[in-house]
C-alpha cells in the first residue's frame, strides 16, 4: 500500500525565523526514504480552512514580534478548526516561539497581553528585557510514550533554546520533557514544553527533529496511523549520523 | 581648551599648567595602553586588538570623542551583516592610494567599540603626536548605536562623516536579536547624527533604503541593475519581504539574493530608490561583491577622490583575509569563502558553483564569534549543490553539518552518500580535500568565522588577531 501524508506548515513566510524549516525537511526526507509520498501545504493568511483541514501533520516555528502578531490574529480565526483537528488526534510539532500562541495568553516584554488559542493549558509571560533570555544548548528526558517499534529509541532529546518568555503549565497540563540541562519552560520547575493529545509544543529552537529522529518518526507514524486507521510499522533507516549529532550535545554537556 | 586635553597647548594660556597636566595624563594612558597591546600580541596573551580599547572605555564615557578631533579629513563607518570587512579594506586602499595620508582602521575585524578605540590607540605615535587624515572603521551591528553616540556632538562641520549601510540579514539570533529590532535601533541612532553627515545606502535592501526616507540626511544610493542576474528560485532565508514603511508585503520585479532586489510596495508606493550609475570591471567572483564595490566607490566620491583613481584602485582590489582568499599548496589551490550566516552562505555557494568545483569543504564551528546556535544551516539552500560535487564536512559541529547535507541530497543512495564525507579534524579535512584534486585544481572552503581563522592558520602557518 502506498502511504501519503499531507504536511501543513504554519505561516512559512511569517514564522520561519531560524532554521525552523529544518523540521519540514526532516519529515519530508524521512518519508521519502521510506517511499511515503508527501505533500507540503503552506498555510498562509489567505489559505482556506479546507486546505488546513486536509493536513495530516502540523508544523509551526518562530517569528519576529511583528510577524507573530500577524500570525496570531489569523490563527485566532481558525481556532475551532485547529482545536477540532488536534482533538481528532492529528499530530503536531510547535517549536521556538510558536508554543506561546497555543496557550491561554502571552504577556509581551512591554506588558501587552495577547490572547492565545487556549488549546494548551498554560500561560506565558515575558518579564521585560532586563530579565535575561533563556539561551543555550539543552537536553531533556522524554518518556517511553514516544518509543516506536523498528526505530532506535533514546529517552533524551537535544537542541538549542532561545526565548525571552517564561511558560507556566496548568495543573493538568502534561510536560513534553523533563529538563536535564538548560532552562525549559521557565527555568524553575524543570518542565520542558507540553503535550496535548498528539501535539508537542516545546521551546527547542529551529530544526529540532534533525538531531531527534525518534521524535520525527513518532510524528510520522502517529499521522499515518490516524489517517489509515491501522497499526503501521515504519521501515528502519540508517540514522548513524543523526545519533552522532545527538550524542555530540550529550557529550558536550557531560551527559554520557 | 581644557575640553580637549590632547591638543598641544598655548603656554600663554593661564590654564596651561592645569591643562598640560591633563594632557600628559592622557598621553601616559595612551602610551601605556599601546605598550599593553604590544605585550598582549607578543606573548599571545589575549587580543591586542580589543583590550587596550576595553581599558580606555573604563575611563571615558564617550571614548571616541577624544579621538575624533584627530582626524583631519573625517571618519567613515561601515556597517551591515555581510561585506563590512571587504568594503572597509576597499575604502582604505582607495584613500591610501589616492590621498596618501595616514589612515586609521580596525582591519583585524575587531569591530566593537573597544576595537575601534584600540585601533586609534595603536595608531598614536610614541611622542603623542597625531596626524591622522581619515578614520575608516567597520562597526558591528549591535555596536553601531554606541559608536554613533560618540559622533553626535563632537563632529565639527568641516570634517566629513560618512556612514555606509550595506545590508541586514538574519545572523546569530542568539547574539544580535531579530533583524527588525536591529533596524529600529539603527534608525534611532541615525537620527542623532549631525546634519552634515552623509549616508551611503543599499537601495536593493528595503530595510536599508528606508533609512533614506526616515532619516533626513544627505543620502546616496547604490544598487545592482542587471536583469540577467535575477534569481530563478527565491532563497529560503528572506528577512525583509515586508514594506518597512507600511508593513504590506513587497512585490519584487527581480531578486538578486535573499531579499535584495528591485522591490516596490503596491500599497503605500514606497519603492527602491534610483541608484548611482557605476561602471567598474572587477575580477571578484560573486554578484554580492558588486555591492561592496559600489559602496566603496560612493565612499570614494564622498571623500573627494576622482572617478579615475577610484575605478583604477577598485578594479585591482585584492580581497581581505578569508574573503575569497587564495592559498597555493603543492601547485593545488585552496580558496576560502567566509560564510557566516544564511545569506552569506547562499551567496558563497552560488559564487563557488559558478567556478565549477570538484570538491568543497564546509566547516561549521559554534564558538562565540560564530554564534552558539547552528540552527541557521537549515536556512541555507544546500539543495542546489549538484551531486557530482564532493562535499567534506568538518568543524566543531561536524555532525550537524553532515546531517544537514544528508537531508539536502535529492536522490539519496549509496552512490550519492559517497560524495558526502566527514572529517572531525580540520587539518585532516583539508588534506583529504586536496588529495582529491589534480594539480592546478581548487578546493573551495566555506567556513564560519572562527573556522576561517583556523583554516588560514593551518594553511599559512600565520595567525591573525
Amino acid at each position: 500500500m502506498n502511504f501519503k501524508l499531507t504536511i501543513g506548515w504554519l505561516y512559512p513566510s511569517l514564522m520561519s525565523t531560524y532554521g525552523d524549516r529544518g523540521n519540514v525537511i526532516v519529515i519530508e526526507k524521512r518519508c521519502q526514504w521510506r517511499e511515503i509520498e508527501t505533500h507540503l501545504t503552506r498555510i498562509e493568511i489567505d489559505t482556506t480552512n479546507r486546505e488546513l483541514e486536509s493536513c495530516d501533520l502540523i508544523l509551526g516555528g518562530g517569528a519576529q514580534d511583528r510577524q507573530q502578531e500577524m500570525a496570531v490574529s489569523d490563527l485566532l480565526k481558525r481556532k475551532n478548526v485547529l482545536k477540532e483537528m488536534f482533538d481528532r488526534g492529528i499530530p503536531g510539532l510547535f517549536v521556538c516561539g510558536s508554543p506561546q500562541l497555543l496557550g491561554h495568553y502571552y504577556v509581551t516584554g512591554e506588558g501587552k497581553k495577547l490572547p492565545g488559542l487556549g488549546i494548551f493549558d498554560y500561560v506565558t509571560q515575558h518579564f521585560g528585557n532586563d530579565k535575561p533570555r533563556c539561551i543555550g544548548n539543552t537536553i531533556g528526558k522524554i518518556d517511553s510514550k514516544f518509543e516506536i517499534r523498528n526505530s532506535k529509541f533514546k529517552n533524551t532529546i537535544v537542541g538549542f533554546e532561545n526565548h525571552g518568555g517564561r511558560t507556566y503549565l496548568g495543573k493538568d497540563c502534561v510536560p513534553f520533557a523533563q529538563v536535564i540541562k538548560g532552562y525549559g519552560n521557565n527555568g524553575e520547575d524543570k518542565t520542558e514544553g507540553a503535550v496535548y493529545k498528539n501535539v508537542i509544543a516545546c521551546y527547542y529552537h529551529g530544526p529540532f527533529l534533525s538531531k531527534n529522529p525518534h521524535v520525527a518518526d513518532w510524528l510520522i507514524k502517529t499521522a499515518l496511523e490516524l489517517k489509515y486507521k491501522k497499526e503501521i510499522e515504519l521501515d528502519p533507516l540508517d540514522d548513524e549520523l543523526e545519533w552522532k549529532a545527538h550524542e555530540e550535545i550529550l557529550n558536550r554537556m557531560n551527559m554520557k | 581648551m581644557s575640553g580637549d586635553p590632547f591638543n598641544r597647548l598655548d603656554p600663554t594660556n593661564w590654564r596651561f599648567f592645569q591643562s598640560y597636566h591633563s594632557w600628559f595624563r592622557s598621553y601616559l594612558m595612551i602610551i601605556f595602553l599601546k605598550v599593553m597591546g604590544y605585550v598582549l600580541r607578543f606573548f599571545h596573551l589575549g587580543s591586542g586588538a580589543t583590550w587596550p580599547g576595553e581599558v580606555f572605555l573604563e575611563f571615558y564615557h564617550r571614548p571616541l570623542v577624544y579621538f575624533i578631533p584627530k582626524f583631519k579629513e573625517g571618519i567613515i563607518f561601515v556597517a551591515g551583516t555581510n561585506g563590512k570587512t571587504t568594503t572597509t579594506s576597499m575604502i582604505v586602499s582607495l584613500l591610501e592610494k589616492s590621498e596618501g595620508g595616514k589612515i586609521v582602521t580596525n582591519d583585524t575585524g575587531a569591530n566593537l567599540l573597544n576595537g575601534v578605540i584600540s585601533a586609534c590607540i595603536n595608531a598614536y605615535s610614541w611622542s603623542g603626536n597625531t596626524d591622522f587624515d581619515w578614520g575608516v572603521f567597520e562597526v558591528d551591528e549591535n555596536s553601531l548605536p554606541s559608536v554613533l553616540m560618540n559622533v553626535q556632538c563632537s563632529m565639527p562641520n568641516e570634517k566629513k562623516i560618512v556612514l555606509i549601510l550595506l545590508n541586514l540579514f538574519r545572523d546569530q539570533l542568539d547574539r544580535y536579536g531579530e533583524v527588525d529590532a536591529i533596524a529600529r535601533k539603527w534608525e534611532k541612532a541615525l537620527r542623532m547624527l549631525p546634519s552634515h553627515a552623509q549616508l551611503i545606502l543599499n537601495a536593493d535592501d528595503p530595510q536599508i533604503a528606508y533609512f533614506g526616507k526616515s532619516v533626513k540626511l544627505k543620502t546616496h544610493y547604490f544598487g545592482i541593475n542587471q536583469k540577467e542576474n535575477y534569481l530563478k528560485i527565491k532563497d529560503h532565508a528572506i528577512d525583509s519581504a515586508y514594506c518597512p514603511n507600511c508593513w504590506n508585503s513587497l512585490t519584487y520585479e527581480g531578486i538578486y539574493f535573499s531579499h535584495l532586489g528591485i522591490w516596490r510596495c503596491d500599497k503605500c508606493g514606497f519603492k527602491r530608490p534610483p541608484v548611482a550609475n557605476i561602471n567598474i570591471k572587477s575580477h571578484l567572483p560573486g554578484l554580492y561583491s558588486l555591492y561592496n564595490l559600489y559602496a566603496a566607490y560612493l565612499a570614494g566620491a564622498a571623500a573627494g577622490i576622482s572617478k579615475e583613481d577610484t575605478e583604477k584602485t577598485l578594479s585591482d582590489f585584492k580581497p581581505a583575509f578569508g574573503r575569497q582568499e587564495e592559498v597555493e599548496i603543492d601547485r593545488k589551490k585552496v580558496k576560502i569563502f567566509l560564510s557566516k550566516n544564511p545569506a552569506g552562505f547562499n551567496a558563497s555557494i552560488r559564487a563557488v558553483l559558478d567556478l565549477k568545483p570538484k570538491a568543497i569543504l564546509l566547516v561549521l564551528n559554534d564558538r562565540i564569534p560564530d554564534g552558539r546556535d547552528v540552527s541557521w544551516i537549515y536556512d541555507v539552500d544546500f539543495e542546489i549543490v549538484p551531486p557530482i560535487v564532493s562535499v567534506i564536512c568538518s568543524g566543531d559541529r561536524v555532525y550537524d553539518m553532515v546531517v544537514r547535507m544528508k537531508y539536502a541530497i535529492k536522490h539519496w543512495n549509496n552512490e550519492t552518500m559517497k560524495q558526502l564525507m566527514v572529517e572531525e579534524k580540520l587539518s585532516d579535512a583539508l588534506k583529504r580535500g586536496l588529495s582529491m584534486l589534480n594539480k592546478r585544481e581548487t578546493l573551495y572552503v566555506l567556513p564560519t568565522y572562527s573556522a576561517m581563522l583556523e583554516t588560514r592558520k593551518i594553511l599559512t602557518g600565520k595567525k591573525i588577531l
